[in-house]
């Protein structure tokens, strides 16, 4: 089948100016095609249809100005890539990984240089295209990505961390897909830094596939700071072969509304998923988040633990969903989903579903929504600690059975700083 | 020299009237002892004098150095000079020990007069000696484990770190071996000075012998019934509160006393 671009004049006119090859604009118009007909997903408790979700300006090359970064504090890391709206701003350390057959570039790149992986894999086997209208819109718009590829029995010791700024200077709605390929018995430790710059009302989807072969191991850390006006829809789906394993470790510390879709899919038999989330929620913000692993293969594991704070009116909705497909034998399913209350006028959410379609499996569930204890505050504040200090020592009390079994030191030193930045900033608006 | 003062202080905790009337002064220099039937209200007192937002106060006053502190919430009733080490010390998971007291000893200074970090780990040492703790304690999480002794070491140690003006030691005997109880006396015993005052609250007068109270008072039923030196400790000690409360003619019961 040929498309007549001339019908897509967005489209052709960003793949003229991109130089994108002609297949994939030809993805994108399929993808587009394909929308009309369908429909928004549907996330448990988490009501999102009606915000500005979807993808409605037309594709557009917009480049960004790196002076923005200029004063933007950002880590260093030894391999780094920085991308800035659909600008790549910096890259460090990659050649050496190039050395050992790793590939890690940006979408452009990705396109013209490994069409090969990108046919296979985007949005083919972690996620279809034509899943829903949010898919549907994701493909059609892409504008900046990267493509993370660990070849067989590459073990990387160093993590490999990205930044991706997305640029809210401008009123440009931001689609930005991720590809972590982890080849057999690789294993790699990936760090996602997305924030905001800017604060023109946005939209952002942001699509991240993890595919994990036979026996790799990937550990999946992503600090998520998107902007107050942004609002998000950020999937996160994860392939699982045999024995591979999958580690994520995510903090929610967005300002705007979000829709989290993390899922894993445990096709190989033995195949592992730690998911781990902390969210903190302030102001008026909303952040659903929808937390599934199903349990395909034999003697898989899916474990959910997601802890989460809320602030002043804010709501935090929490879905847990462990779900056993027939004849995953000997399978374990268990989720933990908390929420700890900081206001009277915040909403919080915890609804764990187990759906278990076989016997022979291992499966359980917690769930709770509390206050903070009175007695902790109290004791905390007769040695002199104002009570916003001693609000945060409870927080952090309560959030440490997740922090402390994220499996890498500087992860866990970001994420604890992240939070405390989040928490100070939310209590000023107690 | 400050003043601490109670003035005919009313407490109902969950529409009971608990406190009714207690009138107490005490000054920095001095070492005070309240001894009292189980349930009179000695806890009550001491959370009430801390601010403990659990307890109404429903007539009465209290003055830190001639300043009405009732409408002070308790972090701020803290930095001016109070301290209760607690019956009952709270877990508290977010936080190492240590961090807690540099945190609680900051929180009093000026924000460019933190204390700096090698004297503090100086003087935590030396405290920690005193009370006998392993280096240990202070790396573990606030409270977080401890046995109740530990709990109760911990709380002297917070005192003896954090230097109040008052402190307030509500049953810091009850739970800890004789060696244990040796001690935490010891570290009370080096807080003495005339900056410092306390007020002790326990149910034996073996503590009492360790650290020599100025005064003592017996609490019955809401109200402090009678005051002496340390020579009515070993009087009730002897007698009982029930001989106490027919000398003095008062008409109450007491809990573990037959109908
Ligand atoms: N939170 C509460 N809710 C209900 N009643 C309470 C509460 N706290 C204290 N009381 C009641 O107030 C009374 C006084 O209690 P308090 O703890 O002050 O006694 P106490 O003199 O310290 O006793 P003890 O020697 O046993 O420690 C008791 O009858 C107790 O049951
Ligand atoms: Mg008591």
């Amino acid at each position: 089948m040929t498309i007549d671009l001339q019908k897509y004049p967005a489209i052709a006119a960003y793949a003229a100016q991109t130089n994108e090859p002609a297949w994939f604009s030809e993805l994108r118009v399929k993808a587009l095609q394909a929308a009309a007909d369908l429909e928004l997903p549907t996330f448990g408790k988490i009501r999102y249809q009606r915000w500005p979700v979807q993808i409605k300006r037309p594709l557009a090359y917009q480049a960004s100005d790196p002076q923005l970064l200029s004063d933007v504090k950002l880590q260093s890391a030894k391999h780094i890539i920085i991308q800035l709206g659909q600008t790549t701003v910096r890259q460090q350390g990659l050649t050496e990984l190039a050395a050992q057959g790793v590939i890690v570039c940006d979408w452009q790149t990705a396109l013209k240089e490994h069409p090969e992986l990108i046919k296979k894999y985007f949005m083919q086997k972690a996620i279809k295209y034509d899943q829903d209208l949010l898919t549907a819109q994701h493909v059609a718009g892409v504008t900046s990505g990267l493509l993370v590829y660990v070849p067989k029995n590459t073990v990387l010791n160093e993590p490999i961390t990205s930044y991706f700024i997305q640029d809210a200077t401008q009123k440009q709605d931001c689609v930005h897909h991720v590809i972590l390929l982890a080849d057999e018995n690789s294993e790699v430790s990936y760090l996602e830094n997305l924030t905001t710059i800017g604060d023109q009302p946005t939209t952002a989807s942001i699509v991240v596939e993890v595919i994990a072969k036979a026996g790799s191991h990937v550990k999946f850390a992503s600090v998520d700071r998107l902007g107050a006006k942004t609002t998000t829809y950020l999937n996160r789906r994860g392939h699982l072969d045999d024995d591979a394993k999958i580690d994520w470790s995510m903090g929610m510390m967005n300002d705007g509304n979000i829709v989290g879709d993390f899922d894993s899919d445990l096709i190989g038999s033995g195949s592992h998923a730690e998911v781990k989330v902390i969210a903190i929620s302030t102001g008026r913000q909303v952040q659903g988040i929808d937390t599934r692993v199903t349990n395909y293969g034999k003697h898989t594991i899916g474990h959910i633990l997601q802890h989460g704070v809320i602030l002043s009116r804010s709501s935090l909705i929490f879905n847990g969903i462990g779900h056993i497909i027939k004849g995953a034998k000997g399978a374990n399913a268990q989720q933990e989903s908390r929420i700890l209350m900081l206001s009277k006028k915040a909403k919080g959410d915890a609804n764990p579903v187990l759906l278990i379609d076989d016997n022979d499996v291992q499966a359980g569930h917690a769930a709770s929504i509390g206050r903070v204890n009175a007695e902790q505050l109290y004791y905390l504040m007769s040695r002199g600690l104002p009570q916003k200090i001693a609000e945060r020592l409870v927080i952090r009390g309560f959030l440490g059975p997740v922090l402390e079994v994220i499996p890498s030191d500087s992860i866990r030193e970001q994420l604890r700083d992240t939070i405390e930045r989040k928490l100070v900033n939310g209590q000023r608006d107690e | 020299m400050s003043t601490l003062e109670v003035k005919n202080l009313h407490v109902t905790i969950e529409g009971k009237k608990i406190l009714k009337g207690v009138n107490l002064v005490m000054h920095t220099g001095e070492i005070h002892a309240i001894m009292g039937p189980n349930g009179t209200g000695k806890s009550t007192l001491s959370e009430t004098i801390m601010g403990n937002p659990a307890y109404k106060v429903t007539q009465g006053e209290i003055f830190l150095d001639g300043k009405d502190i009732l409408k002070m919430p308790v972090d701020e009733r803290a930095r001016a000079g109070l301290f209760l080490a607690m019956q009952y010390p709270a877990e508290i998971p977010g936080i190492t020990n240590a961090e807690f007291i540099r945190g609680a000893i900051n929180a009093r200074r000026p924000q460019d007069d933190q204390l700096p970090i090698r004297q503090f780990l100086k003087d935590l040492d030396q405290a920690m000696e005193v009370l006998d703790m392993t280096e240990e304690m202070a790396e573990r999480h606030l409270n977080e484990g401890f046995s109740g002794g530990e709990k109760k070491r911990n709380e002297i140690l917070q005192l003896m770190m954090i230097k109040p003006k008052f402190a307030i030691l509500d049953e810091i005997d009850s739970g800890l071996d004789i060696d244990a109880l040796k001690v935490v006396s010891r570290g009370v015993n080096q807080m003495r000075g005339p900056e410092f005052g306390s007020l002790i609250i326990t149910h034996y007068q073996r503590l009492l012998n360790y650290i020599v109270p100025d005064v003592v008072h017996v609490m019955m039923d809401g109200r402090i019934v009678k005051q002496g030196g340390p020579e009515l400790a070993k009087k009730l000690e002897d007698e009982g509160y029930a001989g106490l409360r027919d000398e003095l003619g008062l008409d109450i019961k007491l809990v573990d006393e037959d109908a």
